[in-house]
């Protein structure tokens, strides 16, 4: 069960990756950045349950807060730089 | 008793996955910045607060529970702050075309 909720994590973050490299504009980036940081956190959560991977719990704390000041930087960035 | 809880745990796993595929799909298909930002910020938050409520149903320490529920709170938390701070500049810098009127340009015009 943690490895197809695994793979299919994957397979959410592989498209976030797709619309990052298509854009069009900027701003999509930045939400494809944003929505990727959110299921790479959700990635990191399910691999803390999976028994050997030695991932812990705290990982995904420091992989959110980190998150969530990529966005404000990005957000920043597209307010200073234009589309 | 333990069964059961690593049951529910790994359903609620792979639905809080399912939540972050419907973003990556929601985020691949739309048309415009906004319909993306609406896909991609809301339900990978639900997505998170499954996926802990699983992790915490399967682990079961006192330790790894208190962490679980700090991250939710933090994402809950964090989430709406930093979308908001994307749609913003969106707004001010990228035309995104409305199917309607703009209402927030025109408020901040009167």
């Amino acid at each position: 069960m943690i490895d197809v909720a695994l793979v299919i994590t994957s397979l959410a973050a592989l498209l976030f990756v797709a619309r990052m490299l298509r854009g069009p504009a900027l701003a999509d980036r930045v939400i494809s950045v944003d929505g990727f940081v959110s299921t790479i956190v959700i990635g990191v959560t399910i691999a803390s349950v999976r028994p050997g991977s030695g991932v812990v719990e705290s990982t995904v704390l420091v992989v959110a807060l980190g998150g969530f000041v990529g966005t404000a930087i990005l957000a920043r960035f597209i307010e200073r730089r234009g589309s | 008793m333990g069964e059961v809880l690593d049951v529910v745990g790994g359903i609620a796993l792979i639905v809080g996955a399912l939540f972050a595929l419907l973003a990556g799909i929601g985020v691949h298909k739309f048309r415009d910045p906004f319909s993306r930002m609406h896909a991609a910020a809301k339900s990978p938050t639900l997505g998170l607060v499954l996926v802990t409520i699983g992790a915490a149903l399967r682990i079961r320490t006192f330790s790894a529970i208190a962490t679980l529920t700090l991250v939710a709170i933090l994402q809950l938390l964090t989430s709406p702050v930093g979308t908001h701070l994307a749609a913003r500049a969106v707004h001010l810098r990228v035309k995104v075309p409305q199917d309607g009127v703009d209402e927030l340009e025109r408020d901040e015009a009167a």
